[in-house]
């Protein structure tokens, strides 16, 4: 009886580090397709539109309901992710709404959404240098990011979790230099 | 009496005749041809620590507005090699010189504060590097809209700064103004 207890609890064990290791060598994965707004920038695509952003086959593809609109991720020249706020009613609704009596259209204003962004530099076929901006869910800009330098996108400003795995080696060198 | 008055006639019609084309010549002639394309190079940041958002959207909006309202029937972006061949190019050069990052949420609340505004050198150059315009460009935000509104407002002004002085449509709205546009 205690045989098999100890076998048991062996093979959980032995189960459960598997997992961990596992787990530990799963590179992030990238979101198969991702709400975003198209700021500026796409070819063909009219500024603030809606559609749907991912990362596959080696490239940066935008859909939306007229067309899709995909860069090679080989032609990106620069990757680089920020964060902004934006009004949670915009467009013309956004707009009547600050008429609103009594204080309510800046009441209104004071609700906001916080979005990631992502601004991306290109070159098209001839060489011309294009860039291009994305809005999207908080979270998300980061994960498209790291998908893109994994298909051969680069970057000025390496990725956070790139930066806090070297700020022990910083620290550390700081102390060396003290 | 009466040889006096003629000479007199005579001689303001002398006077006229003289000053009609010396008053019809145009105070100075332009001091280039005017420019049939440009190129817009990538906005430099400079020593200004510019969001990276900025700088596309400062980019994006010079390229369309040149393209739409610029007056050049060919607009480059930076790195094309199609703008190695082309005839009487400009270049157009932009530095960031000022940055003030303001709040859309204070602009709505207040109304008065939270301006955002960025101000840019731009510089135009032919192919060989010669200075055909400087002009330090502000573009602003006050009131309605987000902060990237900013810099469609500077290529706005952008744009019309340089159909004013360097496009090839220069000339013609130069006729309907004062005519001292061109001189650069």
């Amino acid at each position: 009886m205690k045989f098999n207890r100890i076998i048991l609890w062996s093979l959980l064990l032995s189960l459960e580090a598997f997992i961990s290791v596992s787990y530990a060598q799963q590179a992030p994965a990238a979101p198969a397709s991702i709400e975003a707004v198209q700021v500026i920038g796409l070819v063909g695509v009219k500024q603030n539109t809606k559609g749907n952003l991912k990362v596959e086959n080696g490239s940066l593809s935008f859909a939306h309901s007229k067309s899709n609109c995909e860069i090679s991720a080989a032609s990106i020249q620069d990757v680089v992710t920020g964060a902004d706020s934006q009004r949670a009613i915009g467009g013309t609704v956004g707009e009547i709404s600050r008429l609103a009596p009594f204080g309510g259209g800046t009441a209104l204003s004071l609700l906001r959404n916080k979005v990631d962004i992502i601004t991306i530099q290109y070159r098209d076929s001839n060489g011309g240098l294009h860039g291009a901006i994305f809005t999207m869910p908080v979270g998300q800009a980061e994960l498209i990011k790291q998908a893109l330098l994994a298909q051969g996108a680069h970057t000025s400003i390496p990725t956070q979790a790139k930066s806090t795995s070297d700020s022990p080696l910083q620290s550390e060198a700081m102390e060396l230099t003290n | 009496m009466k040889s006096i008055k003629r000479a007199t006639i005579l001689c303001i019609v002398i006077a006229r005749l003289t000053a009609v084309p010396l008053l019809c010549e145009p105070p100075h002639p332009p001091a280039s041809s005017p420019a049939a394309a440009i190129e817009v190079e990538m906005i430099q940041a400079g020593e200004i620590s510019l969001p990276a958002e900025f700088q596309v959207a400062l980019y994006e909006n010079l390229v369309q507005e040149l393209q739409k309202n610029g007056g050049f029937s060919q607009v480059y972006r930076d790195g094309d090699r199609n703008a190695a061949d082309a005839s009487g190019l400009v270049i157009l050069h932009t530095t960031v010189t000022g940055f003030k990052q303001g709040s859309e949420l204070k602009r709505d609340v207040t109304t008065v504060g939270g301006a955002t505004s960025i101000t840019l050198h731009c510089k135009f150059t032919d192919k060989e590097g010669k200075v055909l315009l400087e002009r330090d460009i502000t573009g602003k935000v006050k009131l309605i809209g987000d902060n990237l509104r900013a810099t469609d407002d500077f290529a706005k002004k952008a744009a019309t700064v340089a159909q004013e002085t360097l496009s090839s449509d220069s000339t013609s709205s130069d006729s309907k103004k004062s005519g001292h546009k061109n001189v650069i």
